[in-house]
């Protein structure tokens, strides 16, 4: 076994384990620290997201990596839990199946919400932490890159982290864009502050958004939420004419009647000059009469319809997963091959030192036949014995290297120590 | 280098162009990490040979460079190309290529049912005749551009009025970008018309002055046609610009502009199936008016 793995997420352990389970950054380096001190020579990565804590180990030869139930204890002493609480929870795995599992976490496919792009970030900063406390080496180092590299292919090569899920997400990079191709130029009105208002204008202010009007029932509130989300206050009596000059409205009041009726609407319709109007309404009950969606240069949406997109993205999403599950079953082949080949290293290096000796001895007695040789002479045939030897060995390792794809090559590793008696 | 160049075929760039849109259509249907590396190569390809051939017919042909019906379309075909070229590389994700590349392959269809031989022209009509072109081949390609951004306004207003998810299949500009090519083409038509049609006349007035060359009666199906276009693109520039403060108006602009791609459609194709004496070679009279001391 060259790597292990122990881990629990949201699917396996309940809430309240999960946040006794997760790591703080420092109590993350600590459980790293106390692993080299405790598994000398072996590797090991700690993934801990709130969704999930993984152990990755890894180690090959003398130094292999601890067995599973011995990294599930040390997982629960780090955190102080009783370990036959968390054995059943845990899963656990080995080699390819290690391979494939964090190919497929560091590319959202595990996530729980489908493709979603922040694992990545934590699984980079997982890996990071690992390599300053010095618990990351080849086996590991190989291991996350190759999971980067799968995570970069799955974003790049299907459309599953492409579609948005969240409704503000959905609301202003699909529909407002839809509408209008810049944002620093148009003027944005909160009518009212719900939750879903504050996260749909950090998304209007990262497209460029600059000119936020609030208005809200209470003048009072209005201004507070003004100062905090760096907004100029409107009163609520002058909804008309902001109205009239709003390019945006973003409406998520507690109301129980429409706030914005058709009537109301007509009176400020009157001053817009033609400009098209984008409305958010993220209220239940609606804010705005949904007769005025109907009006020419108005493109109203209400929370069903937004969920609705956001429904139809996430089916997106589903389809692409056979696309990305054959990049990591590709990615995860690719690694294992190389992982194989890598164990043939030794035997390689036997094999190249046998020729090489046998090689200078021969050059040696040549040389001492042919005294009158100058440098050039003796450098051009010595080159020539090492393409000789470069030439000879080419078969048998490429033959390794093809035969590593397929799983660990012990019986032409085996072949080739007797064949050519290299001792261990 | 000349031997390559002067191999060049309109058939080549049209399948350049052509396996360039069947890239573009296959967009929606499936994703694919080639694609976009096919339809840039093809889509380059296709303007570079389009590019060398107008340059090799413009340094070979004994008459003024590109002075054929044939060069007029080519080379309007070529600036739409050209344009589409540089909206892939500023928006490699929208699908204009969908809606410019049939043009673009519209007109070098037309270029290929089209005389080669180029326009009469005499010493004293060649800059009037480089005017009167040069202006309809810019009121073309605006209506051709101003009509493929109507018709994408169009179908991503229909998609958001539907409550559709822009960014899901077909990839379009926004509304505002789209209605703002569509009126500024508009009236670039609408100018750039005018100025082709009124050129045409002095060009005309000049040929009868001058006795070089044939003139072309005010009854000629040429000129009605070309007034009927004009006419048309300065009533839909007129229309655009009184709508625009009305919510209406880039609805209104983007069905205008497919009316007047339409009206060019069919006057290029009376143009090319019709009879006229527009572009056509002097008499034996006029020949040897012109041989006269």
């Amino acid at each position: 076994m060259t790597l292990a793995f122990v881990g629990g997420t949201h699917r396996t352990v309940p809430l309240a384990l999960r946040e006794r389970l997760a790591f703080s950054a420092e109590q993350a380096a600590e459980a790293l620290a106390r692993f080299r001190d405790r598994f000398p020579g072996r590797e090991l990565v700690l993934l801990s997201t709130c969704n999930r804590v993984e152990l990755y180990a890894a180690g090959e030869r003398e130094t292999v990596p601890p067995p599973a139930e011995q990294l599930v204890s040390f997982l629960a002493e780090c955190r102080g839990i009783e370990a036959a609480l968390l054995a059943p929870l845990l899963a656990r795995e080995s080699d390819e199946a290690v391979v494939r599992h964090l190919f497929s976490v560091a590319s959202g496919l595990d996530s729980m919400v489908l493709g979603e792009p922040q694992i990545l970030a934590q699984v980079k900063q997982a890996w990071a932490l690992a390599q300053r406390s010095d618990t990351s080496g080849p086996l590991t180092g190989g291991l996350f890159q190759a999971a980067l590299r799968t995570a970069k292919r799955v974003a790049s090569e299907t459309a599953l982290g492409r579609e948005r899920l969240s409704i503000p997400s959905v609301a202003v990079a699909d529909f407002a864009r839809g509408v209008f191709e810049r944002f620093d130029d148009k003027r944005v009105l909160l009518v009212g502050a719900g939750k879903m208002a504050h996260e749909t204008l950090r998304y209007l202010r990262e497209a460029g958004a600059r000119d936020v009007v609030v208005v809200n029932r209470t003048a009072e509130r209005a201004d507070r939420l003004a100062a905090r989300l760096d907004a100029r206050p409107g009163r609520f009596a002058d909804l008309i004419a902001e109205l009239a000059a709003a390019d945006l409205v973003v409406s998520t009041t507690g109301a129980s009647e429409p706030v914005v009726t058709a009537e109301l609407f007509a009176r400020a319709e009157a001053g817009r000059a033609g400009r098209p109007l984008v409305v958010l309404d993220l209220a239940v009950p609606r804010d705005f009469d949904p007769a005025i969606g109907t009006r020419p240069g108005v493109w109203l949406y209400s929370i069903d319809d937004l969920g609705a997109a956001c429904e139809a993205n996430r089916k997106s999403r589903q389809r692409e997963m056979p696309a990305a599950l054959a990049i990591v079953e590709e990615e995860a082949r690719r690694f294992m091959g190389d992982l194989h080949h890598r164990s043939t290293a030794p035997v390689i290096e036997r094999l190249r030192a046998g020729w090489s000796e046998t090689g200078d001895a021969e050059l040696e007695r040549l040389f001492r036949h042919l005294p009158s040789l100058d440098e050039a002479a003796r450098a051009e045939i010595r080159q020539a014995f090492e393409r000789y030897a470069a030439k000879m060995l080419h078969p048998p390792l490429e033959s390794l290297r093809n035969e590593s794809r397929a799983g660990p090559p012990h019986g032409l590793l085996d072949a080739l120590k007797r064949l050519f008696d290299l001792k261990e | 280098m000349t031997t390559f160049i002067s191999g060049i075929s309109v058939v080549c760039f049209a399948a350049s162009y052509l396996v360039a849109l069947v890239c573009e259509a296959s967009r929606p249907l499936f994703r694919s990490g080639l694609r976009g590396a096919v339809l840039v190569g093809f889509a380059a390809a296709g303007f570079l040979a389009h590019t060398l051939f107008l340059g090799w017919r413009a340094a070979t042909e004994p008459a003024v460079p590109l002075s054929s019906a044939f060069d007029w379309y080519l080379l309007a075909a070529w600036l739409l190309a050209g344009g589409y070229l540089w909206l892939l590389a500023a928006n490699p994700r929208t699908q204009v290529g969908l809606f410019v590349l049939p043009v673009v392959l519209g007109l070098v269809g037309a270029a290929e049912l089209s005389s080669r031989a180029p326009f009469p022209q005499s010493p004293a009509t060649q800059v009037w005749g480089a005017i009167h072109g040069s202006f309809n081949l810019a009121a073309s390609v605006a209506v051709a551009g101003g009509a493929v951004a109507g018709l994408m306004w169009l179908i991503q207003a229909m998609r958001l009025a539907r409550k559709r998810s822009p960014a899901q299949g077909l990839r379009l500009p926004s509304l505002e970008r789209l209605a703002d090519v569509s009126g500024r083409a508009a009236s670039i038509a609408a100018w750039t018309g005018a100025a082709g049609f009124v050129s045409g006349l002095v060009l005309n007035a000049v040929n009868r002055r001058s006795g070089l060359l044939e003139t072309v009666p005010w009854n000629d199906p040429v000129v009605l046609r070309m007034a009927l276009v004009v006419a048309w693109l300065v009533v839909a520039a007129a229309i655009g610009r009184a709508l625009a403060r009305r919510p209406q108006a880039a609805r209104v602009g983007a069905w205008l502009s497919l009316v007047s791609l339409g009206l060019l459609a069919a006057s290029m194709l009376w143009g090319i199936l019709g009879t006229t004496r527009h572009g056509v070679p002097p008499t034996h009279a006029a020949t040897a008016r012109e041989a006269a001391p």
